[in-house]
């Protein structure tokens, strides 16, 4: 019967389980959360050449400012405004489209991340998660 | 002669008190019904003073005066007028005129029944006939008391010619009894001789001579009847000359109260009380004009009615210039205006009047000059000059009454007008005659109206210009210049009133450039109000359908200073939309909106492109949309996402 001081379980555990979480939650806090390997999108370019993005996918934290339309079978055009790091240059409004196969239900305020595709010049919500 | 000289006095029974009248001063206007017929008459205004009887008055209008309830007949209003214009012109008179009253009253003094007594009859005559030429020396006096000396003289030649008649009368007389006892005596013999016949015829005498003397007595009776006959042609010869002198000098008397001198009509009246007896004291001359002074049935003139007239007038006259210099004082100029005109016509020659101080006249007579003025406006109806010169006047003199003059005058300027308009839209309607009808009527009541002289010429001109402006609306029309039909409207709405397919045009465009108009007033009130972002939705607004209009650009060119930004975000997006991003449009509209939120356009543009894109998001993910209509530049710029 092994001899191990149980005071090394004692902290060892706790230890080994705030690794294990600083390990999962660590990433996230550094901005990258779970679409980190995407690139940020950015508003500006898209509004002077949106043509460029075409065909990519970006990552886009936002906050839900206006539903502008909702089509049954098709989906909802929602009005939201980037959350920039530098709030000194807030970035307008953009439209994304959410296609209707997404369950998430969406009020005004929310904030998420997404990862968007630029698909020709829409900007469409392939996967989300609310923050 | 009687007829006449009673037909004289007729006309200037009270042209002794004045002549006729000028015309009214300052001008009214008289607006009827339809015409509006415009009169000038001050004396209008005055109407009711005019004919009230109790103040004495001068109708300058129609030539009467009014004095003491009879309204006289004053004649030639032109004469009257110089007469007066004239008197306030003219240098005062002259010489003392305190002295020059006092003589005149020195000699009624001496011909009145207080002085005059049997003992100084001859003297006092004598004494008053030599101040006659003492007066005669004062320019004022006219000469008029050397006419009375004259008569007086004439009187008493024909009183020595009296007296010669009467002895010549007597002699006649005694000549006649002389005669008449010559042929009592020859009658006498007569008979003696015829009864001594008698009776010797009985003792038969023989036969001689049966009477004698009987011719001889013939032509005794025949030199009697002569005698006698002389005598009376005798008395007839003075009944003429006494008739003759006394009508003379009533005719003398009278003719000085019509002429208005007063005082020389009551010295020639004291001197026919002392010179005619008192049976020749009745009036014979103007008997009848001077009775309808005195409104009573049976009145008898007498020389004392004539007395009456002439004191009451000098009087009034004296009254009157009191009146005149108290209105003076008062600064109530127009008032001293009416009362010096009618006291002049009342008592032109009165010292009183004639000595009235000349700055005081030519204070006057400027007055009068800028009413004769204002009257010939009136008369002209040149409504649009007489309210300056009423302006004038009443800086001339604060008591004109200017206030109703120019109520009228607006008065008719606004018939005028609306006539005007009337024929304009009869005009516009095709209805010639109602435009032409309405045309006389505008010009009749304002005949100087500037909208009259335009609407005229437009009229004489609308056939002429017919063949010009049909064709240049059709190539105007063509052409979408509906700023320049618009510019044009009224020569075109004029030109094709006829024509009802192109008048609809000219009236759609019409309404459509009102619109525009209305719209680029509207944004430029927004502009100034600061709301720069407002006023350029309605511009842009306004350009999506007049976008070749000049004053659209023009204030586009303006207001676009101030929204760089925002007109830059709505020309990308409606270009995006253009091509076919609806997507990066809708972006472009939001960015805009977050300029200007309560912009109507980005809100109905961001509804709309939403809509669209929820509609169309599926086709576009599946690749059916179109290509985007162009690709950058260098499509291998595309950023490849950074590896983690």
């Amino acid at each position: 019967m092994s001899k191990i001081n149980p005071l090394f379980f004692a902290l060892g555990i706790p230890v080994v389980v705030i690794v294990i979480l600083v390990a999962i939650v660590a990433p996230r806090m550094g901005g990258g959360g779970k679409f980190a390997e995407l690139t940020p999108f950015s508003a500006e370019k898209y509004r002077n050449d949106w043509s460029s993005l075409q065909g990519n996918s970006y990552r886009l934290d936002c906050q839900v400012e206006q539903q502008l339309a909702f089509v049954e079978g098709r989906g909802r055009v929602l009005a939201v405004k980037p959350i920039e790091k530098d709030s000194s240059r807030p970035a307008g409004r953009i439209p994304v489209f959410v296609p209707a196969g997404s369950a998430d239900s969406f009020e005004v305020g929310q904030r998420f991340r997404c990862k968007l595709r630029v698909t020709r010049d829409l900007l469409v919500v392939e996967a989300l998660e609310r923050f | 002669m009687r007829h006449s000289l009673l037909s004289l006095f007729g006309w200037c029974a009270l042209t002794v008190l004045g002549f006729a009248q000028a015309p009214p001063p300052g001008a009214t206007v008289n607006t009827n019904g339809t015409a509006g017929d415009y009169k000038s008459s001050t004396a209008e205004g005055g109407a009711d003073r005019i004919f009230n009887v109790n103040s004495d008055s001068v109708d300058m209008e129609n030539g009467t005066m009014q004095w003491k309830g009879t309204t006289m007949n004053l004649g030639n209003s032109r004469a009257v007028r110089a007469r007066f214009e004239r008197y306030l012109a003219a240098p005062t008179d002259n010489g003392d005129m305190k002295r020059y009253v006092a003589l005149l009253d020195q000699i009624q003094l001496l011909l009145s029944a207080q002085s005059i007594n049997q003992d100084n009859y001859y003297r006092n005559q004598q004494e008053a006939f030599n101040l006659l030429f003492k007066a005669a020396e004062y320019d004022i006096d006219a000469g008029s008391s050397l006419t009375i000396a004259s008569q007086v003289q004439k009187v008493w030649v024909m009183k020595q010619e009296f007296r010669q008649i009467e002895i010549s009368k007597a002699q006649l007389d005694t000549l006649r009894k002389v005669q008449e006892g010559i042929i009592i005596n020859r009658a006498d013999n007569i008979e003696a001789a015829n009864d001594a016949r008698s009776d010797g015829s009985s003792k038969s005498k023989p036969l001689g001579k049966a009477s004698s003397g009987t011719t001889e007595l013939g032509y005794k009776v025949k030199d009697v009847a002569r005698t006698e006959a002389e005598i009376l042609a005798r008395n007839a010869e003075m009944t003429a000359l006494g008739l003759k002198a006394k009508i003379e000098f009533q005719s003398q008397m009278v003719s000085f109260l019509m002429a208005r001198r007063y005082r020389h009509s009551l010295i020639t009246s004291s001197f026919y009380r002392v010179l005619f007896k008192g049976g020749s004291q009745n009036i014979v001359v103007g008997a009848k004009e001077v009775k309808e002074f005195f409104p009573i049935s049976d009145f008898v003139p007498t020389l004392e009615s004539f007395d009456m007239l002439s004191r009451e007038a000098i009087k009034d006259t004296s009254k009157g210039m009191q009146t005149v210099d108290d209105l003076v004082k008062q600064g109530e100029l127009y008032g001293a205006f009416e009362r010096l005109q009618e006291t002049f016509f009342l008592g032109e020659f009165e010292p009183v009047v004639m000595s009235y101080p000349q700055e005081k006249k030519r204070e006057m007579l400027a007055l009068w000059k800028d009413l004769r003025e204002l009257q010939r406006l009136g008369d002209e109806r040149d409504l649009g000059s007489v309210e300056g010169y009423v302006n004038k006047v009443r800086g001339r003199a604060r008591d004109f009454p200017g206030a109703p003059i120019l109520s009228k005058v607006t008065n008719a300027m606004n018939a005028s007008n609306m006539s005007l308009l009337s024929a304009k839209g009869a005009a516009l309607a095709g209805d010639t005659a109602k435009a032409e009808a309405g045309l006389e009527r505008a010009a009749k009541i304002w005949p100087q109206n500037p909208g009259v002289k335009d609407f005229a010429t437009q009229v004489v001109s609308r056939q002429d210009t017919m063949a010009q402006m049909v064709p240049q609306f059709d190539r105007l029309f063509a052409d979408a210049k509906w700023r320049d039909i618009y510019n044009n409207k009224v020569p075109f709405g004029l030109a094709l009133a006829q024509d009802k397919e192109r008048s609809a045009k000219l009236l759609k465009v019409i309404g459509r450039i009102g619109e525009l108009d209305f719209k680029i007033q509207k944004a430029s009130v927004l502009f100034t109000e600061n709301n720069p972002y407002l006023a350029w939705d309605v511009i842009v607004d306004a350009y999506k359908s007049e976008s070749d209009d000049l004053v659209l650009a023009k204030t586009r060119a303006d207001i676009s200073s101030r929204v760089g930004a925002y007109s830059g975000l709505i020309d990308s997006a409606e270009k995006l939309e253009k091509d076919g991003a609806e997507a990066a449009a809708l972006t472009a509209w939001l960015a805009a909106q977050d300029l200007n939120p309560p912009s109507t356009i980005c809100g109905a543009a961001v509804k709309r492109l939403a809509k669209s894109v929820a509609e169309s998001a599926v086709i576009r993910a599946t690749g059916a949309v179109p290509a985007p209509p162009s690709e950058p530049a260098a499509g291998d710029e595309v950023p490849v996402p950074p590896k983690k």
